[in-house]
This record gives structure tokens, sequence and C-alpha cells, in this order.
């Protein structure tokens, strides 16, 4: 397995403890694409973070590909995440005054990858996703669909173990939608990518093959999605 | 994480991207600096001005001349009057050995030095060849008397500049010419350019210095002496050697000790002293103002950072995101600080250089204002300090920020 989760529990402690995560057990395997489901405030941010290494967690244990990540220094984590995982995000989370390129090469630079070496491998992946002639376009140059693909191709240039895509699709529109949810299926299918997905939009969370429902802070019902049928609101689109 | 030209970029790109408001807190640097080496340079500019009044003069010297007593003592009236002798000369020479110097002067006011139909005002100076060592002569050329000029009584004498200036309008070397002072003709065997506003009889650059003897001899004062110098060897506290000194001669002359007009006594060290700690007090408050100035500058910098910093959050929070460790990030922050301070402390630096050479152009280079090498590279390591003691607190605060904290912000 390459993810696995051992009764995680997490805790908020803002004046008034609130109890996130109430022991989550979950293992996804390498080359999943995964989704997670659940409405606001169910902790499926908090359990993005944890799983993102961007936060800590207070019992269980979480294993990537066989390490303990616990406890880690900040110094450990960022190098964990840098190696191991990619992120994109709802809201792009481009730096505006870095071109596409200089995005993309970013997560290199801090590996301490050569100028030139990044830079070619940054161009490698902006012509893989289509975007070779706005490599030396600012962010606010550029459509959603772009910006997220600019996005993925940042989150994949470090060739992580896990992709995780929050709320990918928020900010876009539904055709774009698609296209960035057909771009992460070929990315799974092709390149044997592991994705995890979070989402509350049910239409996302039907491209994915399978679908983990969190409620209230613990795992309810996997639904395998292999025929991607799951969506009450059809196959072909994603509602908005 | 390496360090190649996009470190450099990020740097300068994080600065660029809002151009005025880093000019604006550079500029708060720029000024400090400025000030600082701008008021360093005119504070040196100005002490050696005034040094120049005091220059070639022994600053422990003390100078005294006999007057009328003020008190009746062992059978004598008040206001007698009474003179300075040779012997007291030898006699300080041999009561004191903390005297380096002990050296008597003649002098004779309003004489006419006469050269080929050329005549003009002068003092005569009759003097030892230890009195260089009170009042050190400027040689333009020739010499200065010596010990066989006084023993053998010759009719030599060292010119001042003024005299030389009205006695010698062609210019050129006059040692060896024959000048002629109230009927007297004597050989120039020197002309003294001192132009120190500090003398002893007379100002040096309208005098006429000949040999003490000829001069006792001429004016037939006999044993008598008009004043004498002396300079206190090393380390020697001549405040100190005053009142021994006026007891020593009070004795020989049967003056009352505890007569103080009897004798004048000019201690040039408490007025050099207060000349100094002048200029000390100047340097104080030159530096207190400057660094003041700048350590302004550099709060005002740190102050910026540091909302730069909170604005900053998600960007500083992706970057974690995507794998910068804490210290990539403090690196980041306490380098712009660092290269906004020095690039505004070296356009300051070199502003500061240029105006103090304007100041010296307008003062017809007479003398420096220019700070010199050493304060530069002070100063610019100074700013590297500051600039990074600025960057620290903006750093500390930027380095925990953590990665969720970008996403928080949305």
């Amino acid at each position: 397995m390459l993810i696995e989760l051992q009764g995680i529990h997490k805790t908020y402690d803002n004046g008034q403890p609130l109890h996130v995560l109430k022991g989550i057990d979950l293992s996804i395997d390498k080359g999943e694409f995964v989704s997670i489901m659940g409405a606001s405030g169910s902790g499926k941010s908090t359990l993005l973070n944890i799983l993102g290494i961007l936060d800590n967690y207070d019992e269980g244990e979480y294993h990537i590909d066989g390490k303990l990540i616990k406890n880690l220094s900040e110094k450990e984590a960022a190098h964990y995440r840098n190696q191991m995982i990619g992120f994109v995000f709802q809201s792009f989370n481009l730096i505006n005054f870095k071109t596409a390129i200089e995005n993309v090469e970013l997560p290199l630079f801090y590996q301490g990858v050569s100028r030139k070496e990044r830079h070619d491998l940054a161009m490698n992946y902006l012509e893989r996703f289509g975007l070779a002639d706005w490599a030396s376009h600012y962010p606010n140059e550029m459509s959603g669909g772009q910006k997220q693909r600019v996005a993925i191709a940042r989150a994949l240039i470090t060739q992580p173990r896990i992709l995780l895509a929050d709320e990918p699709t928020g900010a876009l529109d539904s055709k774009t939608s698609v296209e960035v949810m057909e771009l992460l299926t070929r990315l799974n299918r092709e390149e044997k990518v592991t994705i995890i997905v979070v989402t509350h939009e049910s239409g996302v969370a039907n491209c994915t093959d399978k679908i983990i429902h969190i409620k209230d802070g613990i795992i309810g019902e996997t639904t395998i999605n292999t025929e991607h049928h799951a969506s009450v609101f059809g196959s072909e689109t994603i509602m908005k | 994480m390496k360090f190649d030209l996009d470190s450099y970029k990020e740097i300068s790109d994080s600065l660029m991207r809002n151009k005025r408001r880093s000019f604006l807190t550079g500029f708060g640097i720029f000024w400090g600096l400025f000030m600082l080496l701008f008021l360093i340079g005119g504070g040196n500019g100005l002490k050696a001005l005034l040094s120049k009044n005091f220059s070639g003069f022994a600053t422990n010297t003390i100078i005294m001349g006999a007057g009328q007593t003020g008190k009746p003592y062992k059978g004598f009236e008040e206001g007698r009057y009474w003179q300075l002798e040779f012997k007291d000369v030898e006699r300080l020479k041999h009561l004191f050995p903390e005297l380096s110097i002990v050296t008597p002067q003649l002098s004779q006011w309003g004489t006419v030095a006469v050269n080929e139909g050329y005549s003009v005002n002068s003092n005569m100076l009759g003097a030892d060849a230890d009195y260089q060592y009170v009042e050190t002569p400027v040689l333009k050329y020739g010499r200065y008397l010596n010990n066989v000029d006084i023993q053998q009584h010759r009719k030599v004498c060292v010119i001042g500049k003024q005299i030389y200036q009205s006695l010698f309008p062609e210019g050129g070397d006059p040692c060896g010419q024959f000048i002629c002072v109230n009927s007297v003709y004597y050989q120039v065997i020197g002309v003294n350019y001192s132009s120190s506003n500090i003398n002893i009889n007379g100002r040096s650059e309208e005098s006429v210095t000949v040999p003490i003897t000829v001069l006792r001899d001429i004016l037939n004062t006999g044993d008598a002496v008009g004043m004498i110098c002396m300079v206190g060897r090393d380390g020697v506290k001549m405040s100190d050697m005053e009142p021994r000194i006026r007891q020593a001669v009070y004795r020989k002359h049967t003056i009352a000790p505890d007569d103080d007009e009897a004798l004048f006594m000019l201690n040039m060290e408490p007025i050099f002293k207060i000349i100094d700690n002048l200029f000390k007090g100047v340097n104080f408050l030159i530096w207190l103002v400057g660094i003041g100035t700048l350590l302004a500058g550099a709060i005002g910098v740190s102050n910026i950072m540091m909302v730069v910093v909170k604005e900053r959050t998600i960007e500083i929070g992706i970057r974690r995101a995507i794998g910068a460790t804490p210290f990539d990030i403090l690196f980041q922050i306490v380098m712009e600080g660092i290269v906004l301070t020095l690039v505004a402390g070296l356009s300051a630096i070199v502003f500061s250089v240029f105006m103090l050479n304007a100041l010296e152009v307008i003062a017809h280079h007479e003398t420096a204002f220019q700070i010199n090498f050493g304060t530069a590279m002070a100063a610019f390591f100074l700013l590297t300090i500051l600039g990074m003691l600025a960057g620290i607190a903006p750093a500390y605060r930027a380095m925990h920020i953590k990665p969720v904290d970008a996403m928080r912000d949305e």
C-alpha cells in the first residue's frame, strides 16, 4: 500500500477543543484514482492537510510507502512534501509575479536542481500540457483552465508519489472542469500517477475510480466507481 | 537550496514588485548613511581647517615672562620690576629633567627690514636653535638656526613668509643674500613658511629670527631674557609642572610664593585640551546623529518588511507547500533586507563622496573633507549587519508561516 492511515485523530484547540477527525482508517494503493467526498465541516480538508504533510495529527499512524510520517520537523516535512507530494489547489495558488515556467520550476529550485536542468524539465512539462506558448506569460494573463494546468505541471515536476488535488475544479466553469478532470484521468491511466481528489461535487467524484465518503470525522461508505455511474447527475458532465 | 542566478532574481523580483515602496524604504537608509558620512567628512574637514591654526606647535608647552610683583616680600615693595635671566634657563634645565626643552627668547618689535629698495615692517626674534622644537618651522628654503650660529654670534636670520614675499618679490632662493634690519645686515639662511596662528612674540610670517646671542649683543640686554619656553617630555603633565616651576623661579628672584602676578605663565596644554575636547564632543554628536538616523532607517526597513511578510503570507505558504524549508524562507527575507540596505547604502556612500568632493572644490582644496577608504568600508560592513538585523524580525515571522496558512487565507 502506498498510503496507510490507522486510527488518525485530530483535535483543533482554538479556545474550545474541536475533535475533527475521529479515527480515520484508510489505505490507498499505488496508481489509484480516488476522491474524498464530504460536506463542509466533515473534516475532509483536515484529512487532506494531514495526507499532504501540511498538518500534524494527534493519534494514529500515517505511512507513505512504508515511511512513518509523524512528528516531523518543519525541515523534514518540507523535504517530504517536496519529494513525495504534488499539490493542486482550488485557487491554483500560482505566484502572480512569476511566469508560468518560473512557477513550474519552483519546486525544483527548492530541490537544488541546476538552473538549466530545471528550466528544460519545466518546459518539457508545459509542452506536454499544451502550454509551451504560454511559458513566459504571467498567471493573470491566463484562463482558469490554463492556470490549473500550470499548477498541475508544477505539482508533477518533482515526480511525486501522490498528487493531492483540493477541489481542483472549484474555481472553474463546467467545460474547463471537464478538461481538467480528463487531464487528471489521463495522467492516472497513462502515467500511473496516484491521484487523490478532495471535493464536494459528485460530478467530480464520479470521474474517479473510488469514492471515499467522509462524514463527521469518520469514513463512511467507500464506493468502487470503475463504471463511473455514481453521480446522480450522469456521467457525462460535471454539475456546477 | 542552491544559490544561483535565480536566487538573485527571487530577491530582485520581490523588491521590484513594489518599486515605490522599496525606494522609499531604502531612502531611509540612504539618508541616514549619507548624513553620517557627510557629517564625518565635514567634521574632519573642519577639524583639519582649525588644526591648521595650531600646526607645528608643541602641545605641552609653557611660556613664561616676567611681570611686576603683586605683593611686598622680604623688604621689597610690591610693583617691583624684575627680569628672567639666562641663568634661569640653565637652572630650570638642571632642576627639572621632565622638561625636554627650555629655551629663552628675546624680541624687538616694530623693526623695519630692508632689501634693495624693498622694505617691510617686521619683528626681530632672538632665539636658540632649540626653539624649533617649540614651534616647528616649515622651511621653504635653507635651514633653521643651529648651535654654531648661536655660539659664534653669527649675523644670520630666518625670515617669515611675509618678509620673504615683500623683500624678494621676484621669488627664488634668498639664502646667502643679506637683508638689513635696523642698520644691521644679516645673511638669510632660511625661509619659514609656517602660517600657524599660535606664535610667541609675533606672527612667524612677519618675523626675522636671529640667534639670541646676536640680538642680546645688539640690544645690550645683558643677562635678561624676554620669555622662556618650556616643553615637557612625553607623558609629563605640564599643569602639574606649572606651580613647581613658578616656585623655583620665585625663590631665586625673591618673590612672595603666593604672588600670582609676578610671573606670567601660559600653559598651552589646557588650551589644546579644550580644543581637543571640543572636537571629541563634535565627533560624538556626529556619530550620535548619524547612527541615530541610520538606525531609524534600518527600523523603517524592518517595519516595512514586516508588512511585506504579512502581505506575502499566501505566497510564502505556497512556497512552503511545494517544498521550501523554513530556512529557505528565512534566507530569502534576510537577503531581501540586506540587498535593499546595501543598494541604498552604497548609493549613499557614492553620493556622500561626491558631495564631499564638491565641498572640497568649494573650499579650494585647502582642507580634505573626504572620508577615507577605511571609513567607507566600515560603513559598508555596518550596513550589511544592519540589513541583516533589519531582516531578522520579519524573516522570523515569515519562517513561522505554515503552508496551511496559505489555504486558510483564501
